[in-house]
């Protein structure tokens, strides 16, 4: 089965006011966790998006799609990047517990839909 | 022996002028490539086993006309037709012209800049559609479908297998592409990791190649002296968890004295010994940085007086930001920041986070902590690349007041 792990927030949030020595402790653990996935050949994807206050959001305004700056949720509610791993739910959440662990940040678990039709 | 790694390197050797001789006779780029393609194939499976033949590039022109006659067999007889019209069994040149040919082909101007590299580094570097996608971080079918895209542009634009008659302007072009890959590897402006080997090296070997064609060609000596010089740094630029070291804090002794020495003679042979260049200029500045024994070392005023050259060469946004960072070093950050202010609104909007990066560096030199703590954090904001952002987010965690 395959599950999507997201992170949501932006860096300002993210690092604002956290110490340096927050934020390399913060990136060793992403990167001791992303190697093991990929070590273990769980990982399929992951992506890292750019700062949601980059985003812009295509609405419908009289009629017409319409680009606006920003993103469509509240910065702290955006996607920020994700991990596709191909594991048990037991084993992503807790992978997820790992991260959420260590940033106080709520994450979340998704199912993908990948399983065949049956009827 | 013929360890497969022997055999790779063999087979890129090869594969530029078997390509070059194959569309010099078939005129077909698309159909040759595609036949060329196959024959690679074939020499990665058969030549491990049963040896390397004596004359390879034969080999791989045999397999590939065989392949070619198969296609156009199963095709239909209008387009055998046509191939035999582009047939041209009087025209001999010599290999490395055909090289240079093809490069211009693979960099033509009605191909997008993600083409033009794909299509060079597979048509001229011999690399394989899985290598190509492995060096930019997308999947191989979407490396196939653009270099498929880009050959049935090609031939939608006419091209010709022959040199085209701007040569200058093409050649410009060709560069371009050329700094484009190398840049793509160097600085990998998106993705986990700083730096991708393998685009880089690609592009100091091709720029090698282009140098050996076009020995007199002193822009070209300028570009190859360039990456040289920048890529000697390579391995004193990251860190061991891949974040960045900047330039006044890198280990120096870690600097490839091979490249440094190169890229130097280089330049030595080449400076005035034609029109000067922004690549010469560039490879220039290099080579101060390269050359001071520290940071504080660094004969920024000379440098200054390149920039200065480089402005009246090739202005542009970039050059301003970077003239600025010279002028603060060489006349305080206040000079700097004054330069910056000097920016035109669309040419802010062009240098994007590089430029609140720079404004956030003066700014904290100037001792104006706040205005540039919030420069980083805009700068973080705004950059694609991962170890940019940890870089520059550090930063500006380490002016926060809650820390001191």
């Amino acid at each position: 089965m395959k599950y999507m792990i997201m992170m949501f927030g932006g860096v300002g949030e993210a690092i604002a006011d956290r110490s340096p020595e927050w934020i390399t402790g913060f990136h060793e653990l992403m990167m001791k966790l992303d190697n093991e996935l990929r070590e273990s050949g769980e990982l399929v994807d992951s992506q890292k998006l750019m700062d949601p206050s980059r985003a812009r959001t295509v609405r419908v305004v009289d009629g017409a799609p319409v680009p606006t700056d920003g993103p469509f949720a509240e910065v702290k509610e955006s996607l920020a990047g994700y991990w596709i791993i191909e594991a048990t739910e037991e084993r992503a959440i807790a992978l997820t517990a790992q991260v959420v662990g260590y940033s106080g940040y709520p994450m979340e678990v998704r199912r993908i839909m990948d399983e065949p039709p049956q009827m | 022996m013929s360890t497969p790694a022997r055999i790779e390197d063999l087979l890129r050797e090869c594969a530029p002028p078997v390509l070059a001789a194959l569309v010099r006779r078939y005129g077909q780029f698309d159909a040759c490539e595609d036949a060329l393609q196959e024959a690679l194939l074939a020499a990665y499976r058969q030549w491990p086993d049963h040896g390397v033949p004596d004359h390879p590039r034969a080999w791989l022109r045999a397999v590939a006309d065989r392949a070619l006659v198969d296609a156009w067999r199963a095709d239909s007889a209008r387009r055998r037709r046509e191939a035999l019209v582009a047939l041209d069994p009087t025209a001999q040149t010599q290999t490395g012209d055909d090289t240079l040919t093809l490069l211009f082909l693979c960099c033509h101007p009605a191909l997008s800049p993600p083409s033009q590299l794909a299509l060079t580094l597979r048509a001229v570097g011999g690399l394989t559609t899985a290598q190509i996608a492995a060096g930019f971080l997308v999947p191989e079918a979407t490396i196939a479908k653009r270099i498929s895209r880009a050959k049935e542009r090609i031939r939608a634009a006419g091209a010709r297998f022959e040199q085209p008659p701007q040569l200058d302007e093409r050649l410009a072009v060709v560069r371009h592409v050329l700094y484009l890959m190398f840049n793509e590897g160097y600085s990998s402006s998106a993705g986990p990791t700083l730096q991708r080997v393998d685009l880089t090296n690609e592009a100091i070997r091709l720029a090698r190649l282009l140098h050996r064609l076009l020995p007199g060609d002193t822009e070209t000596a300028g570009l190859l002296a360039l990456m040289l010089l920048t890529d000697a740094r390579r391995a004193a630029r990251t860190d061991t968890n891949g974040s960045i070291v900047p330039l006044a804090e890198q280990d120096r002794t870690r600097w490839d004295a091979l490249r440094i020495a190169e890229g130097r003679a280089l330049l030595t042979r080449t400076l005035g010994t034609g029109p000067v260049g922004q690549c010469q200029v560039q490879a220039a500045i290099a080579a101060l940085h390269d050359e001071a024994p520290t940071a504080e070392q660094t004969d920024w005023p000379q440098i200054l007086a390149l920039y200065h050259v480089l402005t009246q060469v090739a202005p542009g946004p970039m050059v301003t930001l970077s003239r600025a960072v010279a002028l603060a070093m060489v006349h305080g950050p206040a000079a700097g920041l004054a330069q910056i202010g000097t920016l035109e609104p669309a040419d802010r909007a062009a240098l994007g986070h590089r430029l609140d990066a720079v404004r956030a560096h003066l700014l904290e030199q100037a001792g104006d902590i706040d205005e540039a703590r919030a420069a980083y954090l805009r700068a973080a904001r705004s950059t694609a690349s991962e170890p940019e952002q940890r870089y520059l987010g550090l930063k500006a965690a380490r002016l926060a007041p809650a820390h001191e």
